[in-house]
């Protein structure tokens, strides 16, 4: 008993030096925790497919994040790793029988093959012509899927696949707790020496390669990295969905993911996540006035951006913390002085 | 004290999310869905059919269930299946869920239809498809009897007899052209949007029309939405077609249609042009989308039996246009669905699909019996022939569309001629006789 | 057949690069993204097909009416949304797309999603070698010439026109030598939405008027851009004629595979793209970091 106390009392105290000093990390584990035991009060199957859906979507959005926020390598066709990830993994589920939790990762092995060869011919490219040659290959892949019906059903898609878990609510542990993890080891990733290379690389590729790293095969390292996680959810998705379609390749598909990842702020992580939990959850929300739904959304798209430009998570930040000047360390917004060095923060 | 704010944030933002669709108590009605993509054609029709049918049951009352008579209450779902397959999955979810419907009518296109079938069929909702051609829909029913046995097949019948349709209206138009243009031998090209349903029309094109006399000179196949064919049609031009066999279900057929109108390419249009049957397409193509011909559902003044003059009718006075298929939520649910609910006596799906699947009742459009496969499995799928569903063949005449077909069909031998009340003769334009005509 | 695929490709170019040069003027001198750039050619062919139809206007003056009143919009849009974020990048690019959503929602909203059209200027149609050519579409081609022809008197011989090819060299010191460069670019906004509204007055009347109809022709023009060089006029020009060509050979070569023309298109953007990384006439940036 002596033991346990001891290392609980630890355990709290670290929590309180960790996570209590930052309305910020309070917020995050707030996430967690409610995301972890909302079926304790409530299981309401429309409400978990919601999430469900909105979980997969936030894995694409961080991975979209890890590419194009921290290397800089503006992807517009971020849809091709996850109808890449999709279709694999409905097909090898389909055809080879492999269940859910190996097709899914299996998908993410191939989104990581798609990552390498759009990634090889576009390294010479850079800013608004990556972007734009991006965003051409899901729709020359769909005009492929459109080509050889045989194999993917054309516009009815791969059909008729194993269900990712045998109830709602285990496929919404199955993807949430995923989605904690997965988007846990980006941000892990972004703040280990790797990111900061990614993160170099978009400021002053010249002076990255100056430095004698590899650019090249910390690009394509980014991009393999992003096709992964884009392709897990792209498999979670066709086996949450059972159908994996051309849907997946449109060219909305990969607008969207922009729009999410720059409306929660680029190079963040938690970002684009926080985002698709606001705006997935809110496009369901606005069923209410079914006709105008889109138009709203467009619309709290344009006036959010209107007066956050770098995105609406990164602005809420900066109100309810401050940076010491000092010692460069977060603080919450109140405190006059910083919780590290004792440097006034004005 | 920044804590209870957050939870406070975070409290309302739960709220927001469980206040999505209230969950509307369903006290002693009947509740139908009706599912499609409310913002285009398609989806008005099926909200506008299921709408006639629900107002007319309701007026007498409701129905009788047991000894009670409840009445129908629709509810709208917006599936915006054309631009988000999440969306209508949602959309079915949210249906079935919160708003606790019995029943499900709609759905448009295939790829949506399939995931939705999966969920209507993971509650046991018996789900009414009124729009997709697509016979895997039907075939899952054969394959898995138990699961998707609450599916049926609503309208139209499946894109196998659509194909045959189309070969006996290019017969009987290949006829004409014969006979009043003297054409020995008549060239077709076919003109096929890219998509799966029809892949194997297309395959049994190049096979049926060499035996019916006729040659085939060339396949074009331009994307659903593709919104200019002039090269397509220059080329169909150089082929020497005489009549292009067209499979168009989307917005293509419009510029098709214009397109040929406006460069006169001297070709008859047979076959299925979705965009043709409607109101619209007169005004879409400015008029240069006269004579073309196509497969359809209804027309103003065809009386296929005796419910149909009173089905069109009620349905332009009401709502000012003809109804297209989709619009057939109003046979299944007036005539498919409400009497077995009062024969069951029971909204319970088992035994109602148990009932409905061996029913045989008249429709507008001609009679509905569900098949069964070769092994005698069964389909829910729609019987194709005279005396059950045989569509019509209808061409615009100068801003109206007019029924041309069947007329005076041989179905087989020692049956007796077909011609529906209010076919009119087929017109060939008159930049073809003059293209032709020596 | 050579004969038809050059016919046909010398039409579809025009129409395309009547919407690539739009764009390429707004990025060439503002470096901005337009995504909502053929949101504009929708919304001019609908309020064409509002004049023409519901008001009962002459198609030329419902063309001109449609041109300025698209070409406000456009400026309007530009003030509110784009003018104050324009330091952000990422944001912009977000801002067009949302504004191209929002317009094709509220055709929605007023139109429903019915097709619609709107009547040509000029109907019948030309024989030229056996091949029929719509006096639309000709018409379309002779106003593609004209246009380029215009813009490049404007940028060449004016003096509104010096000042956004200076700004689009270098905003920086454009702007120290007394340029007022936020105007520049908002003249140019105007002169873009322009080109894109009387892009859809001359090339819709042969096809269809949908709220969706933005969709496809963007990711033709953005090809077109990137092959041709961002920001070059020229190149522009030259890139719709080859993809146009490209489109008409998949067309003509294997007609079961002409649903692919789009995807074969893309992939001769990327192949010239391998070769060149900054597109045909473009200028290699590797200054603007």
């Amino acid at each position: 008993m002596g033991i346990l106390g001891v290392y609980l009392r630890k355990i709290y105290t670290l929590f309180r030096g960790e996570v209590l000093v930052l309305p910020s990390r309070i917020v995050v584990f707030l996430f967690f925790l409610v995301l972890l035991f909302l079926p304790v009060v409530t299981q309401d199957l429309y409400l978990l497919r919601i999430l469900i859906l909105t979980s997969i979507f936030a894995i694409l959005a961080a991975s979209w994040d890890l590419l194009s926020g921290y290397t800089g390598q503006m992807n517009f066709g971020h849809a091709l790793f996850f109808g890449v990830g999709a279709y694999t993994a409905a097909l090898l589920n389909l055809h080879a029988h492999i269940p859910p939790y190996g097709s899914i990762p299996l998908g993410g092995l191939a989104a990581v093959l798609a990552g390498l060869v759009i990634g090889i011919p576009c390294l010479r490219l850079r800013g608004t012509y990556l972007a734009l040659t991006t965003l051409a290959f899901p729709i020359i892949l769909m005009g492929i899927v459109f080509a050889i019906p045989g194999i993917t059903g054309g516009e009815l898609g791969v059909s008729g696949l194993s269900r990712l878990s045998s109830s709602r609510l285990y496929d919404y542990y199955i993807t949430v707790v995923l989605m904690l993890g997965l988007c846990t080891i980006m941000w892990k990733i972004t703040d280990s020496k790797t990111g900061i290379i990614f993160h170099a690389i978009r400021e002053d590729e010249l002076a990255v390669r100056t430095s004698g790293i590899n650019v090249t095969r910390y690009k394509l390292l980014a991009f393999s990295l992003s096709g992964f996680f884009a392709g897990i959810s792209g498999g979670l998705y066709a086996h949450f969905m059972r159908i994996a379609g051309p849907s997946t390749l449109e060219v909305s598909m990969s607008f969207t993911v922009v729009i999410w990842a720059v409306f929660g702020g680029i190079v963040t992580i938690y970002g684009p996540v926080g985002a698709v939990f606001i705006l997935f959850p809110l496009l369901e929300f606005f069923r209410f006035w079914p006709e105008f739904r889109m138009l709203l959304f467009a619309v709290v798209i344009l006036l959010i951006l209107l007066y956050m430009p770098n995105g609406i998570l990164p602005w809420v930040r900066d109100k309810i913390e401050k940076e010491c000047p000092r010692c460069k360390v977060r603080n919450v917004a109140t405190r006059k002085t910083c919780r590290v060095c004792v440097a006034p923060l004005d | 004290m920044k804590i209870p704010k957050f939870v406070l944030s975070i409290l309302l933002v739960a709220c927001l999310v469980m206040a999505i669709g209230l969950p509307a108590y369903a006290a002693k009605v009947i509740k139908i869905g009706v599912i499609g993509p409310m913002k285009f054609m398609q989806g008005k029709g099926h909200w506008n059919g299921a709408t006639m049918a629900a107002e007319e049951i309701n007026a007498k009352g409701g129905l009788w269930v047991g000894k009670k008579k409840v009445k129908i209450e629709l509810v709208k779902l917006d599936s915006n299946e054309f631009l988000s397959i999440i969306d209508a999955t949602n959309a079915m979810e949210l249906a079935i869920t919160r708003h606790k419907v019995d029943f499900l009518v709609g759905g448009f296109r295939t790829e949506a239809v399939l995931a939705m079938q999966d969920i209507a069929m993971d509650y046991k909702k018996i789900f009414l498809g009124c729009g997709a051609a697509h016979p895997e829909l039907c075939i899952r029913v054969a394959k898995d009897y138990k699961r998707y046995k609450y599916f049926f097949r609503g309208t139209p019948f499946n894109s196998r007899y659509l194909v045959k349709t189309c070969f006996i209206q290019m017969a009987t138009v290949g006829g004409i052209l014969k006979k009043v243009l003297g054409i020995p031998k008549v060239k077709v090209a076919i003109v096929a949007e890219k998509a799966v349903w029809v892949d194997p029309m297309i395959k049994a094109a190049k096979g049926f029309i060499p035996k019916m006399g006729m040659e085939v000179v060339g396949i074009w196949r331009p994307s659903a939405v593709a919104t200019d064919v002039t090269a397509e049609l220059s080329a169909i031009q150089r082929s020497g077609a005489h009549m292009i066999f067209t499979i168009l279900s989307s917005s293509v057929g419009i510029p098709f249609a214009r397109q040929v109108g406006e460069l006169k390419i001297p070709a008859v249009q047979v076959g299925i042009n979705v965009e043709a049957q409607k109101d619209g397409f007169w005004e879409a193509t400015q008029g240069m989308g006269n004579y073309v011909m196509t497969l359809n559902t209804y027309a103003r003044g065809v009386e296929v039996n005796e419910l149909t003059p009173r089905f069109v009718n009620t349905y332009i006075k009401r709502f000012g246009e003809t109804p297209t298929y989709t619009a057939d939520t109003y046979a299944n649910i007036i005539y498919g669905l409400a009497p077995v609910i009062e024969e069951a006596g029971t909204l319970d799906a088992d035994k109602i699909v148990a009932i409905l699947e061996n029913r045989e009742y008249a429709v507008p459009s001609g009679k509905n019996k569900y098949m069964k496969d070769a092994q005698g499995r069964h389909l829910h799928d729609l019987t194709w022939g005279p005396g059950y569903l045989t569509s019509l063949g209808v061409q615009w005449q100068d801003g109206k569309l007019v029924g041309v077909w069947p007329n005076r069909w041989k179905p087989a031998k020692g049956v007796p001629e077909i011609t529906y009340k209010g076919i009119v003769p087929y017109k060939i334009a008159p930049w073809i006789i003059k293209e032709y005509k020596k | 057949m050579i004969l038809d695929i050059i016919i046909s490709g010398l039409i579809n170019g025009s129409v395309y690069a009547l919407l690539a040069i739009g764009f390429s003027l707004i990025y060439g001198a503002a470096r901005i993204v337009n995504l909502a750039h053929t949101a504009f050619y929708m919304v001019a062919s609908y309020c064409i097909y509002f004049a023409t139809h519901k008001l009962g206007v002459h198609p030329v003056l419902a063309m001109l009416a449609a041109i300025i009143l698209v070409t406000l919009i456009g400026l309007v849009c530009y003030q509110l949304f784009i003018n104050p974020i324009r330091e952000h990048e990422a944001a912009v690019l977000i801002a067009t797309i949302a504004m191209a959503m929002a317009m094709q929602e509220i055709m929605l909203i007023i139109f429903t999603g019915d097709y619609l059209s709107v009547p040509s200027l000029i109907g019948g149609y030309l024989k030229i070698f056996g091949v029929k050519i719509a006096y639309q579409q000709l018409l379309t081609f002779g106003v593609a010439l004209l246009i380029l022809a215009g813009v490049w008197a404007l940028l060449k011989k004016t003096r509104v026109g010096l000042a956004i090819r200076s700004t689009a060299q270098d905003r920086e010191v454009a702007n120290l030598m007394g340029m007022n460069e936020s105007r520049v670019a908002m003249i140019t906004m105007g002169i873009s939405v322009g080109l894109a509204a009387f892009a859809g007055a001359v090339v819709v009347p042969l096809t269809v008027v949908n709220p969706h109809m933005w969709m496809h022709p963007l990711i033709f023009m953005l090809a077109i851009v990137v092959l041709g060089g961002l920001g070059s006029l020229k190149g522009s020009f030259v890139g719709a004629y080859i993809l146009g060509f490209t489109e008409a050979s998949v067309v003509f070569l294997i007609p079961l595979g002409a649903f692919l023309k789009g995807s074969v298109a893309l992939s001769v953007m990327i192949l010239v793209l391998l070769i060149r990384p900054e597109g045909l006439f473009g200028v290699a940036f590797e200054e603007e970091r």
